[in-house]
């Protein structure tokens, strides 16, 4: 591998062990994939915080945690500083940073994730606390380098505006806002970023549940590192693409996707795929979106116990959407109903009054984290109901209780009467 | 039909174990349950089976970027597998790979999702880029 005199100073420890340990890393990450050289990561959203993984290592000192979970290094680093080439943004907490009572009672972790957060902040990491960075900032432009922890978000930013980022882990993450550098490979290399798979979809795609469960069904056909290319549908808005790249890259392990005449990279269905590639045509069609409906929810007449909404994160929009449909109703008495939202959206929220209108039904507010990330759920709850295939799928295998899934409306309307009113059986 | 196989290994060493084989991808995040070494994903054929010790016989990962975390975790409590045969890499698997830090081949010369049976006793010797099957199970 080709190291630029600044990368082999760094190498060299000449900018201090961490920044050595995390070009080393980096470099080593670069090897395997056999990359003849790195680039400048300019943008970082980072996992920060007290996560659960965390616990794996006996230590609570956050520098001892840090440098195992982090840096692969049993010596002690101190992780005090971030590349100054490099600007980071911190994805979702473990707890709710406004309301931390409504998900655990555990005030020994919430301390614990306070420290740990006023590391990241002293060493320059915003603490943002979303899993929709680039609805907050963070907006890496056309051919920018940027590590991002969130699945979606990276094969968001990669497919719209043709962004260059990867999954890869939460490891390499800090490694890359610590030396400011990634291995040159896979979507980092403008070469590599054509389509291999060709998809014709032709269910009908008209709301945001439409395009959640279109994201599930199309996960679910993509191969490993296949970046899939989609033709027709008709032109989604940004609140349908959130949606459609949260349940993709639950399903599958898409990193990037084109959506001809949508993504830049994507003008006609001959320009986004590789040569020789998609000879064959994958149809998504209505019975594929109803065997994922089926999947994602026990489709019972049940009382419920949970319901969350807001995966990915709502946007000011949904919001007022939300508010409007919730007003002058009460939720029932026997359901939790938790709305998750960013931090900024929420400051938005309480002036339009849409934070007084939802919270007067009984429902609340909450930001920065939800019940996937925080690996929490109201004591008790045991059937859960949720708008998000992302949140559904995963919150199945999590813990085993009972899920159930559908539209914003199915959910609402639940919300309302206790019991699940949208799609049976 | 030979039970010993070349590819490239991209992580040293030599290890012997079980192999855990299918050619679904898997979720490192709500896929493995790190405190027990289990596979919880729903539906998926290693579902309620221990990584520990084992080789991965894997074709990619999938789902959250939360991926290489989750092994990681179980790596740190003893529970890690020991070794991974991967068709190629993507990029949870490679950050996977430079983290744990196991034996690891990649690019098999023939399908392992073909010639490596689910429990056959395998070794791998990274170092020389070979796999043995040393027995169906």
């Amino acid at each position: 591998m080709r190291l630029s005199d600044e990368e082999k100073r760094m190498l060299d420890g000449k900018n201090g062990p961490l920044v050595q340990k995390a070009m080393a890393n980096t470099v080593e990450y670069g090897r395997l994939v056999e990359a003849e050289r790195l680039c400048q990561v300019t943008m970082a959203h980072l996992f920060c915080g007290a996560h659960p993984y965390l616990e794996a290592f006996a230590s609570r000192d956050f520098d001892e945690t840090f440098s195992e979970m982090a840096f692969i290094s049993r010596e002690k680093l101190v992780f005090d500083r971030l590349s100054p080439n490099c600007r980071c943004q911190s994805d979702v907490f473990p707890f709710s940073s406004n309301n931390w009572s409504e998900m655990t009672t555990d005030q020994d972790k919430v301390a614990l994730n306070d420290i740990y957060l006023s590391r990241f902040s002293a060493m320059g990491v915003q603490l943002v606390g979303t899993c929709v960075p680039y609805l907050t900032g963070f907006i890496p432009l056309a051919g920018e380098h940027y590590v991002s922890s969130e699945s979606h978000a990276v094969l968001l930013m990669n497919s719209l505006w043709g962004a260059r980022g990867q999954a890869d882990g939460i490891e390499a993450g800090f490694w890359a806002a610590v030396c400011g550098r990634t291995p040159l490979w896979g979507l980092h290399d403008p070469l590599q970023r054509k389509g291999t798979h060709h998809f014709l979809i032709e269910a009908n795609l008209e709301t945001v549940s439409d395009w959640d469960l279109f994201g599930h069904a199309a996960g679910l056909k993509i191969p490993p590192l296949a970046i899939p290319v989609f033709s027709g549908f008709s032109r989604p808005d940004i609140h349908m693409m959130k949606s459609a790249a949260a349940s993709m890259a639950t399903t599958s392990g898409a990193e990037m996707a084109h959506f001809v005449g949508l993504t830049p990279e994507a003008p006609t269905l001959e320009a986004a795929l590789a040569p020789g590639a998609g000879r064959e045509t994958v149809v998504i069609g209505p019975t594929e979106l109803e065997q994922s409906r089926a999947m994602l929810s026990s489709g019972r007449d049940s009382e419920l116990d949970y319901i969350s909404l807001g995966c990915p994160h709502y946007t000011v929009y949904q919001l007022s959407e939300v508010a409007a449909k919730m007003a002058g109703r009460r939720v029932s008495n026997h359901t939790i109903v938790h709305v998750w939202t960013a931090a900024p959206f929420k400051e938005i929220a309480d002036r339009m009054g849409y934070t007084k209108i939802i919270e007067a039904t009984g429902a609340k507010l909450l930001t920065s984290t939800c019940p996937l990330v925080s690996g929490r759920r109201p004591v008790g709850a045991k059937v859960m109901a949720f708008d998000s295939a992302k949140q559904a799928h995963y919150m199945k295998s999590e813990t085993g209780g009972e899920i159930l899934y559908g539209s914003l409306d199915d959910c609402l309307k639940s919300a309302f009467s206790g019991r699940w009113e949208g799609a049976k059986g | 039909m030979s039970s010993l196989f070349k590819g490239r290994g991209v992580m040293g060493g030599r290890v012997v174990g079980r192999a855990l084989v299918s050619r679904l991808p898997i979720s490192g995040w709500s896929g493995l349950d790190e405190k027990t070494g289990l596979i919880i994903e729903k539906g998926h054929p290693f579902e309620g089976r221990s990584i520990k010790d084992h080789i991965l016989v894997l074709s990619g990962g999938k789902g959250s970027n939360g991926w290489s975390i989750h092994f990681h975790a179980a790596k740190v409590r003893n529970i890690g597998p020991a070794g991974l045969i991967l068709p190629r890499l993507d990029s949870r698997l490679a950050v996977t790979v430079t983290v744990l830090g196991i034996p690891t081949i990649v690019g098999l010369e023939e399908d392992p999702f073909e010639v490596i049976a689910m429990d056959s006793l395998l070794e791998i010797d990274a170092d020389r880029g070979l796999v043995s099957i040393l027995d169906e199970n």
